[in-house]
Order: C-alpha cells, then structure tokens, then sequence
C-alpha cells in the first residue's frame, strides 16, 4: 500500500491554488484596483451597451466605426443641433435652429465653436460633410444630397455664420429628413480631411485610416486610448462649449470608460455592482436591482419612455396575407397584453390600435376616437368573426389546439411562419405569444426562428411570410413620418425577391389591383405641411389608412434606448422627476448635458 | 527507402498524411463558409442600411461589394454589370486563388465586420488571451486529473469511495452552468472575486506590474471553470483504464515478481495514458478555437467570441484566418502525440509501419 504522502503533492498543489484564489477573499472585487490605472472611480464615468466586439476605427467617415463616433452620439464629433427625444425641440449644439419653412432651414453656427487643433469650426467643415456624397458616392452622408440641394452661407449681424439649407425641391422634397441630419449628421474638420483626400486621392482609401491617435474633435471629450477591453475618453478642459453652452462649467467627469463584454448579462452585473454608473443594454426585470442602486427613467411600470415599436411586417403579396380581413383577424388575435408582461418585462405601456404613439411627442397625431373606431384590439372573438365572414373556417383537434385552416374554396390555408433572428431571446418571446394568440383564434402560424443572417438577407427581398422589425427604431425629428413610411411606402415599389430599404412586406403595389394612392400621397405630402391642424388631418387619415388595411402588426412598446442608470457613484441622473434632460445616456443627443448635471455621490 | 531509420520513415510517413489533411482542410475552410445561404454584404446592410431608402441602400451595397470584392471590376474601378443592371459577383474560383495567394504572404486580408481591421490583426490581440488561458487549464486539468485518477484506480478504498463520486460529478457539470455557479457564489454573493473582464475596469493592457496582478486576480474563476471539470473526467477516464490495466497479466505478472509498487504504478501510468493522450490532442488542437462559453459567461477577452460572430456575420476572411489556425493547431497537436505515442507505445510504430 502506498503511503499518504504519494498522492499528497498534487492535492497539495491544488490546495495552494485556492488558497491564492481565497486570500483575497475580504477585499470587494475590483476596490484594490482602483487606484492602480490613474482613473480614480469617483472621477471616471462607466457607460456601456454601446460598443459590441474589438473597436475597428474611430473614423468619422466610414459607416460603423467605434463608440463614440458611431450611431448619433456627439461627445467627440457634434452635431450641428442636439435634439431632446422628450419634448421633440432642438437644443442648440455647433449651431442654432433660427427657422423652419418647406423650403428651407436655417441654423446659425456659433462663432464659439472650436476644433481642438483651436481652429473655428465654419460653413467649411459643414459643407465638407454634406457636399461629399457629390465627390464621393460611398460616403456614409452620400444620401444628403438628395434632400439638401445647396447650403447657402451669409452673415448674421453679430458675424456669425448663417447656414440655409435649401430643401432638395426636385430630388426628395422632404424638409423632415432634412431636420433629420441636422441631429444625426457630425460635422468633421475639414482642415484635416481634406489634406488626407488629396493625398490618398480616394475616399476608400481615407475610410481605412483608423483615426485613433489624438484625433481632431469639437466635442467635451477625445479618445485617450482603447483596446478589445474598453474605450477610455477624457475631458477636454479646454471644450468651447463650457463658456459657450454650459455658463463656464466642466463636464463632471474627468474620464468616460466604456467596458467592452460579451454578454447583456455582463453588463447587467456591472451594472449591479456599480462598475458601471449606466447601460443602455436590456435587462429583464429592472425592479429587482432597486437595492443596488439602478434607477431607470419613471420608477415603477413601464420603467422607460416608449420610443420604438416592434411590429410583425406582413408579406401582402402572398396568400392568405393578401387578403386585407385575414390581416385584420391577425391584429385582434394577438394578446397584447401578454407581450407587455410577459416578453418585455412590463416595459411598455398598453399598446393602441395603429402605427403612431398615443404619448409623448406624437400624441398629437394620436386620435383616440379613430382607434375606437377603426383599430383592432385584443378579442379573440371578433378575430374567429372576421375569419368566418372571409370564408375561412379552422379546424381544431380534440385537444383544442389548431390542425389546419380552409378558405372558401375550400382549399387548405398554408402554414405561415414568423421569421425572427435565433437567439435574440426578447424577441423570441414577443413572437411565441403572438402566434400563440393567434393560434387559439384559429389562424395557422409558426414560429420560423432563422440564423441572423438569413434574416437580413430575406428583408429586402421580401422572402417571408411574416417577420418582426422595428420599423425606424429611432427617436427623430420625423418621427412618426419615418415609421409609418417604413411601413407603408410605395415609392419605390420592386416586387419580390428585388430589394426594397422599406415597406420590405410589399404593401400597396402602385400597378396593382385596389392602389390606393392616398397612402403614397400623403406620405409625400406630410413633410411638406407647416400648418399644425392640416398636419394632424394628415397623420389621422394615414393612421385609419393603417388600420384599415393592417400592412403590419405592431406588438408594443419599447424605449430608443435603455436608460439604465446607477447611483452609487454619480447622482443627479435626468428621471422622470428631474426631466432636465431626455432619457437617452449622456452621449447621444440632448441627453449629452447630463454631463454637466452629473454630481460626485457623497 | 529510409529502410534503416524507422523512427524518421514513421515520422515523414505521417507528416505526408497530416500535409495533405491540411491541404484539403484549407480548401473546405475556403468554400464551406460561401455555400451557405446568407451573404456578408447583406448582414452588414442590416445595420449600415437602417433609415436608407431603398436606392440609398443599393448604392451602399455595391459600394461594400466592391471594396470586399465580392464583384467583378474593371482597371478603372467600375463595377461590372450584367444585361439586367446587376453587379456582376466574382467567381468563387478567383477569390480562391487570391485567398491562398494571400496565405502565402501571411495577410488574411481584412475582416468585414470589423473595418479596415486586418485579420492577423484581430488574431494577434486575441490569441494571447485564448493560450494564457486554455493551455495552462488543459495542461493542469490533464495532469492532476490523470493522477488522481491513476491513485483512485490503485489504491481503492477510503480515497476512491470519496474521490469517483466527486469526480463524477465534477465531470457531470455543463461547464456554462458551473460558470454561472462560480460567478454567483464568488462574485455576486460574496465578492470575493471580480465576475468578469480579464483585468480591472480601469486599467489599460501593459508590461506593468499592477496589470499583471489584475490579470491574474481576473485569471482565478474562468481557470476554475474549466480546470475543475476537465480534471473531473480525466481522472473518471484514467481510473477505468486503470482498474483495467490492474487485471492484466503484465500487472499481475510485476507483482508477483515483487516489483516496488512505484514502479508497477508507472507501468500502469504508462499503459493506461495512451487515449487520454489522444483526448489532450484534441484537447490542446481544439483550444486555439477559444473557450467560447467561458469567454462569454466571464467576458474574458479571446479568440471565441471574434469566430463566433465572424461566423454569424459571414466575415468570410476572418473565417478564413481563424478556421486556418484552429486547423493548424488540431493538426500540430495531433502530429505531435502522433509522434509521441510512437515513441511511447512501439506496437502503434510497428503496426504502423507494417511491423516486422
């Protein structure tokens, strides 16, 4: 027999291995660290949710660079406004909104403004961003130039200068869009891109420039250095906009991290242990981490302010979809209800028949009285009514769930599917309730969960039966225009299995049989309109227009971003009972001034 | 030939086989990816073509097809289009032989999702974190579970009654879920240990101490993750080999020759190693691949998580760069124990070799 020390050294070595992991055991993770990277924990302000995977580049000329100079976020580049996604107003940002019209918009650029070289930002740079579609058609803003048709430059009284956007008249004709950019669109030094055009000669090869060595910024904040880990920014002192916008203050944050995980789920438990101040990331149940500190917009349901809509788009070129009353049978077979509480943890208030919001800044172009009248709400009996008046008739087995549908040929209904992504699991859940809804009211669909990447691809080729979307996801000057165009909109009609960037379900073909030119016309005609009452004339016919025919299926509610916030290290966070700024984290839009709002818990 | 130097004729004779998988490996890595469905271009516009219209958004694709060139162009630059106005795709023939071209060089060529990275960049970034962490946990596993499993077999009593049972459970365990556990009860509930990330939130990857120290104090639960099960089933493995080599006549033969019993337990040590010496082939091949689950459940920085999303993005030259090293690694790996189980078992040399 052999002796007990024989096997002792591997145990032992085991043994030494957990007693490094455990003497450590009484520091809280992460504290001993703090000190160690020169980013003090109460001067550095963790966002996340907004960077997924190694940051590629940070150049502001190619299509999806890194946080922060991606999507719409203005704290290294700025826009020329900021918009509150609160109370739908531009807030000045590089420029001022001086006047609206259907033919142009005006923005005053403010002599302040400065690059961090201490350059002045001017038309210039402006017009450098906007006019480069007209040099170069792979430019991200390359689509500008069919709404903007010339920027017009004169001078104020005081020598600032005024910019004029002329309305693209012949090309799009759409002053919403226009106003559009003018949040969305980051205006870049001309001063330094223009040199580097000449010398590499083409924009593609500009766009591989990574841009992430001190680069050249208007905004409060510059990229101090990155890695596949996280992206770190730190203030600018020396920011114009500190006299200019914020009546001489510093932003509060002497550094902004951004974490790079891999999962919601890891920045959820950062969230939770204050490594993170806040995250835009879903996180189911939010209520449960109250004692951590996590606040969010309103403290109770629903928690956040509704922004997007997620919405079954139906296929109509196809049978039995083609059928307008088998849409609407759809709409009132679905148990709404069950998707606010069940897919989307309560966040989102009871939804309303049609396509525009009943609240906020499109609550104007909400009538109630129509949605009464011409909506579909839950009842499962008027869905079995609508079937049975169309000629359809459901077969059920003897357990009750559904075997198969007939139409009034007689002829078998076939099986439709809703193609959703594999894997996004909120939207799994929004899915499986609705077709478990309309599944008790006798209308044959499957859920058809697909690789991401199929999914993509089917959309603008119109190659599938049902498939969930959220039509123009976000938060914009043109809202509710955008999504109902995404809906709706034939202008650019192409039949199946061409590309469409919108109303991908084919809904309404201008050559087809029952056009009905009223949706197309008054989709053109709204941006246009300046008077408020015809405005909301409008917005109520297209809406009845919706409802009526039901090219879709909106499911809920859902907010632009989730605005998740921790207080542990800064407080002052915008709140439904402080609505000094939107509920957007502080780097997108107006929700940037939070910056300067943010003060050091005690 | 080669006749007089079998050891070399065995070696060489398997280093042509291996040359030859990897020849047809790299040529599946290459088409595998491109039968599929879905198209990278078209993923890619998913999210760079939310709030186009519709000829904003072609003009955007052809722009992307052209720069990953996946259409055919003329010396000026301009797409080429068929009668109906369509770019016309290049073939996957030409892409092929600019791909192995491009291998010859060492440039993978740039990845589409992330733009204008280049792929060996990517690799380079990662691949230090995927063998920091995988081969030392492989390694150890192996070794401590392979003893302990070998002692088990052996020595029976007290120590195995307590010692199966938990190694069986150990090996039982999905690690994702033993992951989720360890997070819980060490980060979440106590604290003791931080739940995620390679190194602090603050600091900064570098040759410096308070790095390394983070790192290492980031390093303790994605080892234990994987160490503790992997160790589990070597040990639940070498055990049964081992309680089968002790009825053997060469076993029984040593003890009654009255053999010390250290030596009789290298006997068995020896004869028992063989498969699990293929498992740490496959093992050690297959760790360049990442440790996908541990990096996701730990947001532990890696090779994983860039392959899987390469592969939901259809990144056909970041497939190719990783499916190219995963390749060359399996293959290493297997050619080395290959080797050494020649060495260590001269029946597999012989049989091998047609034996004489």
């Amino acid at each position: 027999m052999m002796g007990m020390n024989k096997f002792g050294i591997p145990l032992a070595m085991m043994g030494l291995l957990f007693i490094t992991g455990c003497n450590k055991e009484n520091k809280p993770a992460g504290q001993e660290e703090t000190k160690a990277g020169g980013f003090a924990r109460s001067k550095t302000l963790y966002l996340g949710g907004s960077q997924w995977g190694d940051p590629n580049s940070f150049n502001p000329l190619t299509d999806w660079p890194a946080w922060p100079v991606n999507d719409k976020f203005n704290i290294m580049f700025e826009t020329l406004l900021a918009y509150n996604t609160l109370t739908g107003k531009f807030e000045p940002l590089l420029g001022t909104l001086e006047s609206q019209s259907a033919d142009s918009v005006v923005v005053v650029l403010n002599p302040a403004a400065k690059w961090s070289d201490g350059q002045p930002v001017t038309s210039a740079d402006v017009k450098f961003v906007y006019e480069l579609g007209k040099r170069f058609k792979g430019a991200a803003t390359a689509y500008a130039i069919d709404f903007v048709s010339d920027i017009k430059v004169s001078a104020t009284a005081d020598k600032a200068e005024r910019l004029t956007f002329m309305v693209n008249k012949k090309g799009r004709n759409n002053p919403l869009v226009v106003l559009d950019f003018l949040q969305a669109i980051r205006i870049l030094p001309a001063h330094i891109f223009e040199p580097k055009l000449a010398q590499l000669k083409d924009l593609a090869e500009v766009q591989k420039l990574k841009c992430d060595s001190n680069p050249v910024v208007s905004g409060p904040y510059n990229l101090e250095t990155y890695s596949n880990e996280k992206i770190i920014l730190k203030r600018r002192d020396d920011y114009w906009g500190n006299a200019a916008l914020h009546g001489g203050k510093l932003a509060g944050p002497q550094f902004i991290i951004h974490p790079i995980y891999k999962s919601n789920d890891a920045f959820a438990i950062a969230l939770a242990q204050n490594d993170l101040d806040a995250t835009q990331t879903y996180i189911p149940r939010i209520w449960m981490k109250k004692n951590a500190g996590v606040m969010t917009w309103y403290d109770k349901e629903p928690y956040f302010v509704p922004g997007a809509v997620p919405t079954l788009l139906i296929n109509s070129t196809r049978y039995p979809l083609s059928d307008k009353a088998f849409r609407r049978a759809m709409a009132f077979a679905i148990d709404y209800k069950s998707i606010k509480d069940l897919a989307v943890s309560g966040y989102s208030p009871d939804i309303k028949p049609g396509a525009i919001m009943p609240f906020g800044i499109e609550a104007g172009f909400y009538n109630d009285e129509d949605a009464q009248k011409y909506g579909a709400a839950f009842n499962v009996e008027s869905a079995k009514k609508i079937l049975a008046d169309a000629g359809y008739k459901s077969v059920f087995k003897a357990d009750g769930t559904l075997d198969k549908m007939i139409d009034g040929k007689g002829k078998p209904v076939p099986t439709l599917f809703v193609k959703s992504p594999a894997g996004w699991s909120d939207w799994e859940a929004i899915v499986t309730l609705a077709v478990k809804g309309m599944r008790a009211a006798g209308i044959d669909v499957r859920e058809g969960f697909v690789d991401a990447g199929l999914y993509w691809q089917s959309q603008p080729v119109g190659d599938f039966d049902l498939e969930m979307i959220k039509p123009a996801a976000s938060v914009t000057p043109s809202q509710p225009w955008s999504r109902l165009a995404a809906l709706m909109s034939s202008r650019t009609w192409a039949p199946p299995g061409e590309k469409m960037n919108e109303n991908q379900g084919r809904f309404n073909n201008p050559k087809g049989k029952g056009y009905i030119k009223a949706v197309d016309s008054l989709l053109s005609v709204i941006p246009t309109l300046t008077d408020k009452a015809a405005l909301t004339q409008a917005y109520r016919q297209l809406n009845i227009l919706f409802m009526q025919e039901q090219p879709a299926l909106p499911l809920c509610y859902l907010p632009e971003q989730f605005y998740q916030v921790n207080t542990k290290t800064w407080t002052n966070w915008a709140s439904e009972a402080n609505p000094y700024a939107p509920p957007n984290l502080p780097w997108a839009g107006a929700a940037t001034k939070m910056l300067w709002e943010l003060k050091p818990a005690k | 030939m080669l006749k007089q130097y079998p050891t070399a004729r065995y070696i060489l004779h398997r280093g042509g086989w291996y040359f030859l998988t990897f020849l047809v490996a790299v040529t599946i890595n290459f088409f595998l990816p491109r039968l599929g469905a879905s198209n990278p271009v078209d993923i890619i516009m998913g999210k760079a073509g939310s709030g186009l219209d519709t000829e904003a958004a072609r003009e955007k694709e052809e722009s992307y097809l052209k720069e990953f060139g996946l259409v055919q162009v003329d010396a000026t630059g301009t797409i080429l289009r068929g009668p109906d106005g369509k770019p016309l795709k290049s073939s996957n023939v030409s892409q092929f032989f600019n791909y192995v071209k491009m291998c010859f060089q060492g440039d993978f060529g740039t990845s589409f999702q992330k733009y204008p990275k280049k792929v060996t960049t990517i690799i380079a970034e990662a691949v230090p974190w995927t063998l920091a962490l995988q081969l030392p946990t492989i390694m150890f596993g192996w070794i401590v579970g392979n003893v302990l499993g070998a002692l088990a077999a052996y020595r029976r009593g007290v120590f195995d009654r307590v010692f199966f049972p938990l190694a069986l459970l150990l090996s039982a365990v999905p690690f994702f879920a033993f992951g989720m556990l360890l997070v819980y009860v060490c980060a979440i509930k106590n604290g003791w240990l931080p739940a995620m990330g390679g190194y602090a939130g603050d600091l900064v990857p570098g040759f410096n101490f308070d790095f390394f120290k983070s790192a290492g104090y980031h390093y303790i639960l994605p080892f234990f993750s994987i160490f503790l099960i992997l160790a589990g089933g070597q040990a639940i493995g070498m055990r049964s080999m081992g309680i089968y080599e002790l009825g053997t006549d060469y076993i029984k033969y040593a003890k009654w020759l009255g053999i010390k019993e250290n030596k009789i337990l290298l006997y068995l040590f020896r004869n028992a190693m063989l498969p699990q010496l293929t498992g740490l082939a496959l093992s050690l091949g297959g760790m360049i691949g990442g440790a996908l689950i541990t990096e996701m459940i730990f947001s532990y920085p890696g090779l994983g998580m860039a392959i899987l999303s390469a592969i939901q993005g259809q990144d056909y030259p970041m497939i190719q760069g990783c499916t190219l090293l995963v390749t060359i690694s399996v293959l290493i790996a297997n050619f080395t124990v290959d080797i050494l189980i020649g060495f260590l078992d001269p029946r597999v040399k012989a049989g091998q070799m047609g034996g004489n």
